[in-house]
């Protein structure tokens, strides 16, 4: 089945997200810093009157840190009642690929983000990853609430 | 469906919903009942009953209460008819209204017992049915003097039309035509009678009438016809092949009505009706300062922060290693307990959207009166709440909006007529929950449009594309289309502030849809609930971050006069700081540390001095900013959930700014150190 999907970079890799999942794309000037949040939360954008934070894919990736360009894009998605941004050192494309295509990815995959990538495409030539947003923002909260919270 | 969604506290809350709109019901049939002894019309209890009845329905609808919502539906109808026509309920309809809401009643207990509910009896859904195409004309305006056969044919709407057809020489009147060989032969039949008639006046009616045969006679049928007409009798006689001694008045009026009422109003009521009647909810309404909800607020968030304590001081005792298993559970339930009265107190601040829209006919009538123009404002408020404060922020937007479409959008009648339009204009004000947390508000027109070109003029700017881009240019400060400010839109609030207070200040969304010569549409959509809060903004870190005034009990000067250290026992080995202040020694806290943020000294520092408890704290600040009036939005989301920072807000610059719980920024887990 052919899908569209939104491709961007983060560091020299490109990953993909299905369109369907992005509600919108955002370029990116700054957001604020939440301090006592996890280091890769870059922070609070408003978009549209609504307050959402933003996940820095390269710091959640174990990315060293790079200066911000114009090409910087939050790409916002949800899940469920949350609506969290994804920021991406670019997203230019969105391309067509067929989901039947995807392959489990492989152990090889050297990079920290292997955890969150849930396949991988080929794109042409090129390589592409998809991504478990839900895993990258993390579905049960940040290991820090869990302490005080849940325990029974 | 969820399957976690728990149907019994759900139907414990239809419950107590249902029995308070019951009471209320009740309560209104009382009231409206004593004004029919008295021979007088009760508008606004017709009204509030109307809307009891239509929040069961909801309300019926959601727990699939099946036979309650088609007995509501059928009395909402009725009620909705009884409504428009000043609260005037069809004869006999009390008796079938209380006989429903015991129906009702029944089938409610039936819920509460968890029994299967009995069907809706028939007999009464015919009989609600039945009074809703009967509605007697009101009494202000005449009644008519016809033969009950003939009545029971004509529908509310020809009655009403014969009845509101009177005044400046124009009388209603019931005329026979008997067709027969010898009329035929001379052209005259049905159909030539009808367009004679036409022609005369407005044809409201025409009715078979079967004559019975008599002696020598074959039984026949003749036609009734019931026009309104200012032709005399003669004219009429002739149309119809029959004498003037056969055409009669059927309606008088006894108020002459003004040649042009000025405007229509559905759900709405005369005020000094309003004034009189008593309300029916009066007995379980509490009037309450939104102050004293506030405190209680206040002392809520104390005790959020005494949890916090408690709850590190058994954090302790787990590092001694000591059974903290029942204090944990005991927490847990502490905990949802907070969050149940939290939601308890912020339900109490919610508002009903029909009561912010109750105030708005009036004014549109007053503004069609001012603009001589015919308006028909059409209001569904359904049965959302919004929060007090988003209610007190949105009532002049939408006053805004309406004086905009009455003074701008609508075209004045004549215009309107040469336009292919009712003289009448329509403004409709709807109302919905668009989700758990969003309100949509959307006010239309069918006036003349926006002016794109001249919009464009105006603001000296290329033509606008796209609706979004027209709105774009309308709400760009100080832009106004007239040249002159009229009477009473003048000059006032600009749509600059319309688009400020919904998007900047409550955090929602403004959109516009217009069609040159259809209409304009604006949708508002709009938090249910925010927070407001009157803030000091400062800088610590090089950030800008505010906290609430009522949590700040003094901001003063730190010099280094009054700084006095102190040795501290935990590991970093930096040593206290202490502040004097009014007699008393106070630990001083960088904010800009406490946050984990490089700090460098600022010249001038300042401290706020904030009281938790019993114990008071000054926290170092570089600068302080500024005092203002904020929504304070909370953070949900789990990534950016961080004790000391209760929330977001914007101070004006579109980008979100933190709200600080100051205190609480000592009980962070990795600052324990510094709070000892």
């Amino acid at each position: 089945m052919n899908a569209l999907h939104v491709v961007f970079k983060v560091g020299e890799a490109e990953y993909v997200l299905a369109a369907s999942d992005v509600l919108q794309m955002e370029t990116f000037s700054r957001a604020t810093e939440v301090p006592g949040a996890a280091s890769y939360v870059a922070g609070l954008v408003q978009l549209r009157g609504q307050v959402i934070p933003v996940v820095d894919l390269r710091a959640r990736f174990g990315l060293p840190p790079i200066a911000r360009t114009l090409d910087a894009r939050v790409l916002v998605v949800r899940d469920g009642d949350r609506v969290v941004g994804l920021l991406a050192d670019s997203a230019r494309e969105v391309i067509n690929l067929d989901t039947e295509t995807f392959q489990k990815p492989p152990g090889a995959i050297g990079t920290q983000s292997a955890g969150f990538v849930s396949a991988v495409a080929q794109a042409g030539t090129r390589l592409v990853m998809q991504i478990d947003f839900q895993k990258v923002i993390g579905q049960d909260g940040i290991p820090k609430e869990r302490k005080d919270g849940a325990e029974t | 469906m969820s399957q976690r969604l728990d149907v019994s506290e759900f139907l414990t809350g239809y419950l107590a919903e249902a029995e308070e709109h019951l009471a209320i019901a009740r309560s209104c049939l009382t009231t409206i009942h004593a004004a029919i002894q008295r021979s007088e019309l009760s508008p606004k209890s017709v009204r509030e009953l109307f809307r009891s009845i239509h929040t069961l329905k909801g309300l019926s609808s959601m727990v699939g209460a099946e036979p309650i919502v088609q007995l509501t539906h059928e009395m909402e109808t009725l009620l909705r008819a009884a409504t428009k026509a000043g609260g005037d309920l069809p004869a006999g309809a009390i008796d079938i209204v209380v006989a429903s809401l015991g129906a009702i009643e029944e089938r409610i207990s039936q819920v509460a017992k968890r029994e299967p509910l009995t069907a809706a009896p028939k007999a009464l859904l015919d009989a609600l049915g039945e009074l809703q195409f009967e509605g007697r004309p009101p009494s202000q305006k005449g009644t008519l003097d016809l033969d009950d056969e003939t009545l029971a044919k004509l529908s509310a709407g020809e009655r009403e039309e014969l009845l509101q057809g009177l005044g400046g020489g124009r009388r209603a009147v019931r005329v026979e035509f008997v067709p027969s060989q010898k009329l035929s032969s001379e052209g005259f039949n049905i159909t030539k009678v009808r367009s004679e008639l036409t022609k005369l006046g407005d044809l409201v009616k025409v009715l078979p009438r079967s004559i019975p045969g008599a002696a020598g006679n074959p039984a026949q049928v003749a036609f009734v016809l019931l026009l309104v007409t200012s032709a005399d009798d003669d004219a009429i006689a002739a149309a119809c092949a029959t004498t003037p001694e056969e055409v009669r008045a059927i309606a008088s009026s006894i108020v002459p009505l003004p040649a042009a009422s000025s405007v229509a109003m559905e759900a709405t009521n005369d005020a000094s009706g309003d004034d009189l009647e008593r309300s029916p909810r009066q007995g379980d309404v509490l009037r309450v300062e939104v102050k004293r909800l506030d405190e209680a607020l206040d002392g809520l968030s104390s005790l959020v922060v005494s949890r916090w304590r408690i709850e590190r001081a058994v954090w302790k005792l787990d590092e001694e290693h000591a059974n903290t298993r029942e204090l944990k559970n005991l927490l847990l339930e502490n905990g949802r307990q907070l969050r149940d009265l939290r939601a308890a107190i912020m339900r109490a601040r919610m508002v009903p959207v029909s009561e912010l829209l109750e105030r708005t006919p009036l004014l549109v009538r007053g503004l069609a009166r001012s603009s001589n123009k015919l308006v028909r404002l059409t209001i569904e408020a359904g049965t959302s709440e919004l929060d007090k404060s988003v209610v007190d922020r949105l009532f002049p937007v939408i006053v805004h909006l309406l004086r905009n479409a009455v003074d701008h959008a609508l075209e004045t009648p004549e215009g309107r007529k040469a336009a292919g339009k009712p003289e009448e204009g329509n403004i409709r004000v709807t109302c919905r929950t668009q989700s758990a947390t969003q309100l949509a508000l959307v006010i239309s027109d069918d006036g003349r449009g926006v002016d794109a070109a001249r919009v464009a003029a105006r603001a000296k700017s290329e033509m606008p594309r796209t609706d979004a881009e027209l709105l774009a240019l309308i709400t760009r400060s100080g832009l106004s289309t007239l040249d002159k400010a009229t009477h009473t839109s003048g000059r006032g609030l600009g749509m600059d502030i319309v688009k400020r207070v919904v998007e900047a200040e409550l955090g929602g969304e403004l959109t516009m849809q217009t069609e040159r010569g259809k209409g304009t549409t604006f949708t508002l959509l709009v938090p249910l609930s925010v927070t407001i809060f009157d803030v000091f903004s400062f800088s610590a870190g090089g950030n800008t971050y505010v906290v609430p005034v009522s949590t700040v009990e003094d901001l003063i000067e730190v010099s280094s006069r009054s700084i006095v250290l102190a040795p501290n026992p935990s590991a970093d080995g930096n040593a206290v700081r202490l502040l004097r202040h009014r007699g008393q020694t106070l630990p001083l806290y960088r904010v800009d540390a406490l946050l984990g943020l490089k700090s460098s000294p600022a010249p001038t520092p300042k401290a706020i001095i904030v009281r938790r408890d019993t114990q008071s704290f000054a926290f170092e600040v570089d600068h302080m900013l500024g005092q203002k009036e904020v929504v304070v939005r909370p953070l949900r989301d789990p990534l950016v959930r961080v004790r000391g920072i209760s929330g977001s807000t914007d101070l004006g610059d579109g980008e979100p700014t933190l709200v600080l719980d100051l205190p609480s920024l000592l009980y962070r887990p990795t600052l324990q150190g510094l709070a000892s």
